[in-house]
């Protein structure tokens, strides 16, 4: 046992037995599948193939886009009949047709090309966040990474995704282990599970012992508490390194993974399989049959459940994920994504529903199970009056969402939702302000713009004049008080103008050395403005020059 | 002899205060240039604080000149795509009386979506348009940029045939913002009647 510890935690009831002793089996082939074009965290990905195409299990349908995204595969042959904003939908013909990609030695393969697979395969974190996986790999190339964590210790109730995985794959999920940690150049694999789960304890026990492998494993056992999978928790717990606020595991030198991203991941270089199907724990008091299966992706929730005998009447709501951080389905006709771990369809005796919020009586029974040591009666509080800036300076981006907080509350405050709520409320409110500071910068552009044609227009005009004037009645000096003065401001907005340029480059420049893959819209604009400014400052200079050429001659 | 001494002992002290007041004065000047603090006078907080959408409805020919207009002293309240929230904040920063909302409120979020079939290409709009975002060129077709639109409607007056709309702008699902009642309003009868109906699935 580590000596490490995490704060707080809760110790819900468990609820694993139902389902961690039922053997893996497949569910039966859906007859259509609809693929949500963002089933990753990031931007959703660009439809690749036209409505009425056949494709292909494994046939790429979906492109990624941008930065972080992730490609999506058919998960079914059969038909393309419908694509939309929001998924792809496919109709089966039964046959089952697969499309591999060509196998790979993850052990003799260039890392170039292992990250060119992870990426072709669509593969995301399974485990719930679906953080693209190649992109993780490559944040790893810009931090030194000592240790890859097998995050197994799946702490929320009823789930056992993790625990069939690792029970019946135990070498390919090492193998998988492997593979990343070759990838993003970690010296050693810890494997983080609870001590709830002997049997995969035992099967990985059994693979270490009787098989050798190029980097060091160690598995540790740690005590069964939630939130210890929360990867913060787990660093803490094995590592006792401390996540920096606001940081990602990068920074303390290490990289988490889910044992089912791991074993996606090396059935899409092993194999050449992209991601088409995944394990999914069902649960719950209102089906007969509960268990771990393999589902294709994009099956509908009700045809799985009905898969599994549900029974509608003794049925009060059903949970994609666990109990804890999961969210409540208002309908069943929603497809399976690479992020669904679990599913419960709840009865009302075993999921009742939540009594009546009453008033917070700061007992700070919050504050000691929050492990991540935020207040979170001060930000129950802040967030009421919308305090935004005082949330943020309480750390609300902290907050994992577990839900340990709303768990323990005695007056039932669903505290989690509202920090969720204020979460995105600020989100909102940063994309708001980056939009109006954007179009301020294209009105300063088009102001700038404007003069500086304006400028152009005076300049010539003021040539022909001065063109007539020669023409009719020969050199005329005119009045030239007034432009001197003139002149010598001019000046100075010139040399003004020309500064500026030169600020707006190097604010750029700066700005792209730092990030190179960013775009720098606005800060373009601005150095676009800054130069409209000096072409019309020039203008305005060469003219006031013209009208008065023997002054200016030294 | 003393009388020397007494003109060299001047000399000296006012070499001194003087070379000492040159060389704090350059150094003095010189952490001035070196630290210069970013310059944030009242009008650029001011204009961080009105929504940029240069619609004009103001009266002032976009938000920059309306924020130097309140700084000499205008009225809060002249701008209707802030709405209520731009009138407290504004209230906040200046230490003023928030007053009631000129005008009407602004509705949505909108965008200006041109009728391409029946477009002139007059240009009239792109002229008209404070954030260029409108492409087009003369007798041919105009379009909007959805991106760079801020739903000012300054377009929609100069439009010759009447072609442009204001349209409600769709809201990506990854900006869905949970409605959720943090105020304890309903009653424990409503509260359960609520919960079913959710429930229901």
């Amino acid at each position: 046992m580590p000596a490490y510890d995490f704060p707080g935690g809760i110790y819900p009831p468990e609820r694993k037995s139902r389902t961690s002793q039922a053997p893996l089996c497949a569910a039966p082939l859906p007859s259509r599948v609809q693929l949500r074009l963002r089933q990753h965290a990031g931007n959703p990905a660009s439809p690749c193939v036209a409505e009425g195409d056949t494709v292909q299990v494994g046939q790429r349908i979906a492109k990624r886009e941008g930065m972080v995204s992730a490609n999506l595969h058919a998960s079914i042959s059969g038909m393309v009949s419908h694509i939309d904003d929001e998924a792809i939908t496919i109709d089966a013909d039964g046959l089952d047709k697969w499309q591999m990609l060509s196998a790979l030695d993850w052990r003799t393969a260039s890392p170039h090309s292992l990250l060119e697979r992870l990426e072709e395969s669509g593969l995301a974190g399974l485990g719930g966040a679906g953080f693209p996986t190649h992109v993780k790999a490559q944040v790893a190339g810009h931090h030194a990474i000592d240790t890859l964590i097998v995050n197994a210790a799946e702490c929320e109730p009823y789930i056992t995704a993790d625990d069939l995985t690792l029970r019946s794959y135990p070498h390919e999920v090492l193998d998988g282990a492997q593979l990343i940690a070759k990838l993003c150049g970690a010296r050693q694999i810890m494997v983080g599970i609870e001590d709830n789960k002997p049997q995969a304890i035992q099967a990985l026990q059994h693979v270490l012992t009787e098989q050798q492998h190029p980097i060091e494993v160690t598995l540790k056992v740690i005590e069964t508490r939630y939130p210890s999978g929360g990867e913060r928790q787990l660093i803490k717990k094995l590592l006792n390194r401390d996540v920096p606020s606001n940081g990602l595991p990068v920074d303390v030198g290490v990289l988490c993974h889910n044992p089912g991203t791991l074993l996606a991941a090396l059935h899409s270089v092993r194999d050449g399989k992209p991601l088409v199907e995944r394990i999914i724990t069902l649960t719950g008091g209102a089906i007969r049959h509960p268990g771990n299966v393999w589902v294709r992706l994009g099956m509908s929730v009700a045809e799985l459940l009905n898969h599994a005998g549900l029974s509608r009447e003794r049925l009060y709501q059903v949970i994609s994920g666990g109990p804890m951080m999961g969210t409540p389905l208002f309908t069943l006709e929603m497809p399976v994504l690479k992020t669904t771990n679990c599913l419960i369809a709840a009865t009302r005796d075993e999921l009742p529903p939540v009594p009546a919020e009453s008033p917070c009586i700061r007992c700070g029974a919050c504050e000691s199970v929050c492990p991540e040591q935020l207040l979170p009666q001060q930000l129950h509080w802040y967030n009421q009056t919308e305090a935004d800036d005082t949330l943020e300076k309480l750390h609300l981006f902290d907050c994992i969402e577990c839900g340990a907080c709303s768990f323990v509350c005695p007056s039932y405050i669903p505290l989690v939702q509202e920090y969720r709520a204020a979460k995105q409320r600020i989100r909102l409110k940063r994309i708001e302000s980056a939009k109006s500071e954007h179009a301020k910068h294209r009105f300063e552009f088009r102001q700038a713009r404007l003069a500086r044609e304006e400028a152009e227009k005076q300049a010539r005009r003021q040539a022909r004049l001065a063109q007539n004037r020669q023409s009719t009645t020969g050199p005329h000096a005119g009045p030239n008080t007034a432009p001197v003065a003139d002149l010598r401001s001019l000046r100075i907005a010139q040399t003004a103008a020309k500064a500026a340029v030169k600020k707006a480059e190097k604010v750029l420049a700066r700005a792209t050395e730092q990030a190179p893959n960013q775009r720098h819209d606005d800060l373009e604009i601005q150095l676009a403005t800054a130069q409209e400014n000096l072409k019309a400052a020039d203008t305005r200079l060469a003219e006031a020059r013209a009208a008065v050429p023997q002054k200016e001659a030294p | 002899m003393g009388e020397t001494f007494s003109w060299w002992g001047i000399l000296s002290a006012i070499g001194v205060l003087t070379g000492l007041g040159i060389t704090f004065g350059a150094l003095l000047g010189m952490v001035s240039e070196r630290f210069k603090g970013e310059a944030n006078p009242l009008v650029e907080q001011i204009d961080a604080l009105l929504p940029q959408t240069q619609c004009g409805q103001c009266g002032y020919p976009g938000c920059r000149p309306y924020a130097e207009a309140i700084n000499q002293g205008d009225a809060i309240n002249k701008c209707p795509p802030g709405g209520e929230m731009t009138i407290h904040a504004l209230a906040d920063l200046l230490g003023r009386e928030p007053a009631p909302l000129d005008g009407e409120a602004a509705t949505d979020d909108s965008v200006a979506f041109i009728r391409e079939a029946e477009c002139i290409g007059c240009t009239k709009c792109i002229q008209a348009c404070p954030v260029d975002a409108i492409i087009g060129a003369a007798k041919q077709m105009h379009t909007v940029i959805e991106d760079e639109c801020t739903g000012c409607d300054l377009c929609v007056a100069p439009c010759p045939v009447d072609c442009i709309d204001m349209l409600p702008r769709a809201k990506p699902l990854s900006q869905w913002q949970p409605v959720f009642h943090t105020t304890p309003s309903l009653i424990v009868s409503d509260r359960a009647s609520a919960r079913s109906e959710h429930a229901s699935l």
